[in-house]
């Protein structure tokens, strides 16, 4: 089963692969903050689309499409237009280069989102793990 | 020179043996080709008999050398460097620092000093609003080099006086000595501390009250301003500012960057109590800048458990060389093992892994405990560590074998293949396993392995992005033609950095430093000719080294970094170094037999003459 990118059914599939991945759980013990991921408009993606991921000492507490970007408080913004979103997930950008580069753009309290490199890797990975299918496709 | 705009016009020279000195206008053509720091420091160097040169004897010159961009509006443009064959390494030679010092000589008149012979007694110079003066250095030997800095600026009655000395570790020419200036800041690498102890140089203090001549103010400020925006929105330099170059730990950590036990392992779980971030939220009391610098990368921290309530540092080179190099988690040990080094004026990465080898040929059984002055001698011992530094500063006992750094200790136990060194001089703490790009700029550049000389972690982390100019950040586990040849072109990009010179966490795009060195010079400048000056720069110092017996076979990584390791974030990676050195070579039209530049090359970079010594 493949999962549209973006969509609700995206985003909690990767809520379930975080809360299945040990190497998550471990980089992550710490932390608390939750993540809207704003999907922005280009020639692949016509519209914007904000996915919440709740992130919590190590496990996700859950993922949503939301209608706005504040329907719910988090604690971190990152906004990319969706073909650098597709580069990500499909492993062709690093985040963290991608982010240095300003492809995309991090709003949050940056000391302590450098203290969880690993963590970002791993949801990364996470990310390269679920099914998906892409707009067009 | 009044028309040389950018430019003091000046350079002093200073004959120590025959206690005179005169002053010359600076050359605009050679000004032109290399522009000032290392670059025309090298152009400099070049003329003399550069086979014939002891690293210790009076005929190694001491260039001193600043850019058209320093003490200017220009952002992070503070710097001075400091050049002369190495009395470590036997070849070229160079370091820069921060803080003011650059600046200030700008101010005082001149852009740059050389220093030739040695005094007969303990010296040191005094240049105040163009005077310049020999001055008796007794009382101040065996000072630390911020004693020295204070008893200089009381002696002068001006504490606005910069002062670049050594401490205990240059007068008794550890072999890595740094010259520190500005309370800890520090020209660390390749003995140019030595170099001045070995010229019975203690300091040189600098005062002036004079502006640099700008060619188009209105232009350069309009630029410049537009550089400290780029500045302020680049993420990059916003997490220097909060955490200091101590910041990149935990990056560096996942990336397999930051070495562990001398380079052995690949993980370890005390990385994350060294963590920069750490540091800033228990240790941190400010950051500090060198002269108009809105990054501020300077750290001024505490360890109380050592009575110490400011000092300077550490950062991050100086965290893994006195801390995970050495598998010491305490991270006030740390601090306070980076101050000591400041103290004396030690170059902390060859402190650290000098030391690291030592703690090795131990664990192997080659250095027993008689050889080590009845020490034990571990991994994980911060006692140990500052006893070490200690003796290592006045060449006491087992001090004065690893005084000689890594190569010559490894040498001394027969054992060369275990040094951690490239052309003699010790590895930094970014693993060319982590970041292949990094084994060509080891392996190739002019001062042996040295990080500051093609940063390719900074590039394909994404930090450094110049794709107009080829530099493009890309996969860091690739060993291709193609990642040489960007590695060969940030090499020259750097060596023009370190001309200007520019700090390297200043990172606008290349046509805004094209623009603010127009304005500043007048000159006419595009970023394709910025880069021909720094292809220039480096291929003039590999002729310079080629004197020094430098060839192909020295471009080479020490077996240590050619063995995967099994865990953590290099992933079993070793980097294929002939590969990437093939497309290294043919990026800078230097021999891949002989490693020589080729004569089109050197024709087309201009170099027919300035290569050959008169």
């Amino acid at each position: 089963m493949s999962f549209r990118f973006p969509s609700n059914e995206w985003i909690v599939e990767l809520s379930r692969l975080l809360n299945e991945s040990p190497s998550y759980e471990s980089s992550a013990k710490d932390w608390e903050g939750d993540f809207v991921f704003v999907v922005e408009p280009d020639d692949g993606f016509a519209e914007t689309a904000y996915l919440y991921l709740g992130l919590r000492h190590g496990k996700s507490t859950g993922g949503a499409l939301l209608a706005a970007p504040d329907e719910r408080p988090t604690e971190y913004r990152i906004s990319a237009p969706f073909g650098v979103w597709r580069k990500v997930i499909e492993g062709e950008l690093d985040p963290i280069q991608g982010m240095m580069m300003r492809k995309l753009k991090l709003d949050g309290n940056l000391m302590k989102i450098m203290r969880y490199p690993k963590a970002a890797k791993e949801i990364v990975s996470c990310c390269a793990d679920v099914p998906t299918m892409w707009p067009g496709n | 020179m009044a028309n040389l705009h950018g430019y003091a016009g000046r350079i002093l020279y200073v004959d120590l043996g025959a206690e005179t000195a005169h002053e010359e206008p600076i050359d605009g053509e050679l000004a032109e080709a290399f522009l000032g720091g290392s670059g025309l420091a090298a152009a400099l160097i070049a003329r003399t008999r550069l086979s014939e040169i002891d690293p210790l004897g009076p005929e190694n010159p001491l260039v001193l050398m600043t850019g058209p961009l320093v003490g200017t509006e220009m952002p992070s443009a503070g710097r001075l460097s400091l050049c002369a064959l190495s009395p470590l390494t036997g070849i070229w030679g160079e370091s820069n620092t921060g803080g003011f010092l650059g600046p200030e000589l700008r101010f005082s008149g001149y852009d740059g000093i050389v220093v030739t012979g040695r005094a007969s007694e303990p010296v040191w110079l005094s240049i105040v609003d163009g005077n310049v003066e020999l001055r008796d250095a007794e009382s101040l030997m065996g000072l630390d080099t911020y004693e020295t800095q204070e008893a200089i600026r009381q002696e002068l009655g001006d504490d606005k006086t910069r002062v670049g000395c050594i401490g205990r570790a240059g007068e008794h020419l550890v072999r890595y000595a740094a010259v520190m200036n500005d309370h800890g800041r520090a020209a660390g690498r390749t003995g140019m501390g030595t170099v001045m102890g070995a010229k019975h140089l203690k300091a040189i203090a600098v005062r002036g009250r004079e502006t640099v001549p700008i060619a188009d103010l209105q232009g350069f400020a309009r630029i410049t301003a537009a550089v400290r925006e780029h500045s302020r929105e680049e993420i990059a330099t916003q997490a220097i500012r909060m955490a200091g170059t101590a910041g990149y730990v935990d990056m560096a950590t996942m990336y397999g960057d930051l070495p562990f036990r001398h380079f052995r392992t690949g993980e370890w779980d005390g990385a994350d109590r060294l963590s920069g971030v750490r540091m800033t939220e228990e240790y941190l009391l400010r950051g500090r800048a060198c002269h108009r610098c809105p990054i501020a990368c300077g750290r001024e921290t505490r360890a109380p458990v050592y009575g110490l309530d400011r000092v300077d540092g550490p950062e991050y080179e100086t965290l893994g060389a006195l801390g995970s190099l050495l598998a010491i988690d305490d991270l006030e040990a740390v601090i306070a093992a980076g101050h000591l080094c400041n103290r004396h004026g030690l170059d902390t990465i060859s402190t650290g892994v000098t030391i690291a080898l030592a703690c090795e040929l131990a664990e192997r059984g080659i250095l027993n405990r008689a050889t080590a002055d009845g020490l034990t001698l571990r991994f994980g011992d911060a006692v140990l560590l500052h006893g070490l530094i200690e003796k290592i500063a006045v060449r006491e006992g087992i001090g004065d074998l690893l005084a000689d750094g890594s190569a010559a200790l490894a040498d001394h136990f027969g054992v060369p293949e275990l040094a951690a060194t490239v052309k003699r001089l010790e590895m930094p703490m970014h693993d060319p396993r982590a970041f292949g790009g990094m084994a060509v700029t080891y392996a190739l550049s002019p001062r042996g392995a040295c990080h500051m000389q093609g940063d390719m972690y900074s590039v394909d982390t994404g930090q450094v992005a110049l794709e107009e100019l080829g530099i493009a950040p890309g996969d860091r586990f690739d060993a291709s033609e193609g990642k040489g040849r960007i590695a060969a072109r940030q090499m020259a990009w750097r060596s023009l950095y370190n001309a200007m010179i520019l700090c390297q966490f200043q990172n606008p795009p290349a046509e805004r430093i094209a623009e603010a060195l127009g304005a500043a010079t007048g000159w006419d400048l595009a970023p394709a000719d910025l880069m021909t000056i720094g292809h220039r720069i480096l291929t003039l110092k590999r002729t310079i080294n080629a004197h020094r017996g430098v060839d192909a076979s020295s471009d080479a990584l020490p077996p240590t970094f050619l063995s995967p390791l099994e865990a953590g974030g290099t992933l079993g990676n070793v980097p294929d170094v002939d590969r990437l050195l093939a497309g290294a070579y043919g990026e800078l039209g230097w021999n891949p037999r002989t490693g020589q530049p080729e004569n089109p090359t050197l024709a087309r970079l201009g170099l027919g003459r300035a290569a050959e010594p008169e």
